[in-house]
């Protein structure tokens, strides 16, 4: 494992990315990948993710509702890559599982590493401009 | 209750449902694409119904639907049975959520203040019709900040308990599927927190709104305070099953309103309550309504109160969204045989009025 990312970090990263860059980041990765070993997929399905949320109230915790997600799950030797995405792309879950193998396994680490710098910039980007323009709401309350 | 099997509609029901279509003009990706797009709190709504966060599938029930919600939240509904459940997220604690609209109206001065994020509360409710000739087309853009805002805040209710204003309460250590879940059990009364909050969550929003709104007016047990109105994006955390690594696989819009009322606790020592709910989508009507409901329930329980919109059997059954719907559209279907049994019966005590089923009542149907 790599100390640039973690892999918390690079999953979460992977799954936030334009679906369309990572399955052609995967599809790249791919061929060296498959020179690793025999690669099993175990899963690729959708399903549900149930979400459970804490009552401020009495601090029970509920079921909210359920997410729809695309699942994938790769095996090759004794590394388990995967993937979940919300909503039912299964390629893109397939690829971000295909990704998380690689790097488990230092594969096309500096080129899937290149992508991530720019989608984790990216994705820091866009929720920094939503947050400033919260911040733009903030009520400055005058008390009499 | 009785039913006849109408035969001879076969056709007719085939091209009543083309003629629905035909109507609505034509389902496309591109329809439920722009519905996606453009519609995000009809999308919420939906989801937060339907129980079940699916944007895409969500703007396709609407479209295939014709925009009839009800429609659209059994079809997201029947959907998602034929799903398996895959996982369970780690619990959402209302402390980490990035948060884009935070307000109270019981104080003005909160840790992390408050900031009022997308919304309409304040315009004025005026037609933009210029729109319509071509004149108001307008993209509004809103001015960012210098700096960010601060992406979380805490519960409102934690400074409230360290001031002394709530009781302290024990954080339930319950997970995944160990927590009581409506989907998977029945629902009992009285009924467990959890299934309570559950029931709010997915129930419809203008039942919520409806009775919410009776007790808020004149059969309520507390006037309620919006203690505190959050919008949000819930991170989806799982774990990797064979490392055991925490990641997010995305963040879905979450509302939740907590409803304050300062008639608890005893004469000696008075306290705040709370009352609470929360929904997939941002939906705020449906949560503050929720919420009250939630209070006055809490409420009613400890005083013996059995107001229709105080009892947690009536709200939780009654706001069930495919069940009040398809109760109430299922009166369309044919009931002959029970009316005209019930004809019968008029027409037996029409015709003997001393008493039915005595020989020679029997009044042809």
């Amino acid at each position: 494992m790599s100390s640039e990312f973690s892999q918390s970090e690079w999953l979460s990263t992977l799954t936030a990315a334009p679906a369309t860059e990572v399955k052609t980041l995967a599809n790249t990765v791919l061929p060296q990948l498959a020179a690793q070993g025999e690669l099993d997929v175990v899963h690729n399905r959708t399903g549900l993710v149930m979400l459970p949320y804490r009552d401020t109230v009495q601090g029970t915790t509920f079921h909210l509702g359920e997410a729809l997600v695309a699942q994938g799950q790769v095996q090759q030797g004794d590394f388990t890559g995967y993937g979940v995405v919300l909503g039912r792309d299964l390629e893109q879950a397939l690829a971000v599982a295909l990704l998380d193998l690689a790097l488990q396994q230092d594969v096309a680490k500096e080129r899937i590493f290149a992508f991530m710098r720019d989608a984790q910039a990216e994705q820091r980007q866009v929720t920094d401009l939503l947050l400033r323009k919260v911040e733009s709401t903030r009520v400055q309350m005058e008390t009499f | 209750m009785a039913y006849v099997a109408a035969r001879g509609g076969e056709n007719a029901i085939i091209e009543s449902e083309q003629l629905f279509h035909d109507l609505n003009g034509p389902l496309t990706a591109e329809k439920v694409r722009v519905i996606m797009e453009t519609v995000p709190y009809l999308l919420d709504r939906v989801m937060g119904e339907a129980s079940l966060y699916a944007p895409e599938l969500a703007a396709l029930a609407i479209a295939q639907s014709g925009g009839e919600l009800y429609e659209a939240a059994l079809l997201l509904r029947a959907y998602r049975t034929t799903q398996p459940r895959l996982e369970y997220a780690a619990v959402t604690e209302q402390g980490e959520m990035l948060t884009v609209r935070r307000i109270s109206a019981a104080f003005k001065d909160i840790p992390g203040g408050q900031v009022l994020g997308p919304t309409l509360d304040y315009s004025h409710r005026v037609l933009n019709l210029g729109v319509l000739t071509g004149e108001g087309a307008v993209r509004h853009e809103a001015t960012p900040a210098p700096e960010a805002a601060q992406p979380t805040y805490p519960a409102l209710a934690d400074w409230q308990r360290k001031v002394g204003l709530l009781p302290e309460v024990t954080p339930d250590t319950r997970t995944g599927h160990s927590v009581p879940d409506l989907t998977r059990e029945p629902l009992l009364f009285p009924p467990a927190r959890a299934h309570e909050l559950q029931g709010l969550a997915r129930a419809d929003t203008g039942g919520l709104l409806t009775l919410g709104y009776s007790i808020m007016r004149g059969y309520g047990l507390i006037h309620p305070t919006v203690n505190e109105v959050r919008l949000g994006y819930a991170e989806v955390n799982l774990t990797h099953p064979a490392t055991g690594v925490a990641f997010s696989a995305g963040r879905v819009r979450v509302s939740q309103a907590e409803i304050v009322t300062e008639f608890a606790g005893d004469s000696k020592t008075p306290e705040l309550a709370l009352g609470f709910c929360a929904t997939l989508g941002w939906n705020e009507v449906k949560v503050i309504a929720g919420g009250t409901l939630d209070m006055n329930m809490q409420k009613a329980a400890d005083h013996g109160e059995k107001h229709p919109a105080h009892t947690p059997e009536f709200v939780l059954y009654h706001t069930e969204t495919v069940e009040a719907s398809g109760f109430c559209i299922h009166f369309k279907l044919p009931h002959y045989v029970t009316f005209q049994s019930a004809l019968d019966a008029m027409r037996q005590v029409r015709g003997n009025p001393q008493g039915v089923n005595l020989p020679g009542s029997e009044v042809p149907a």
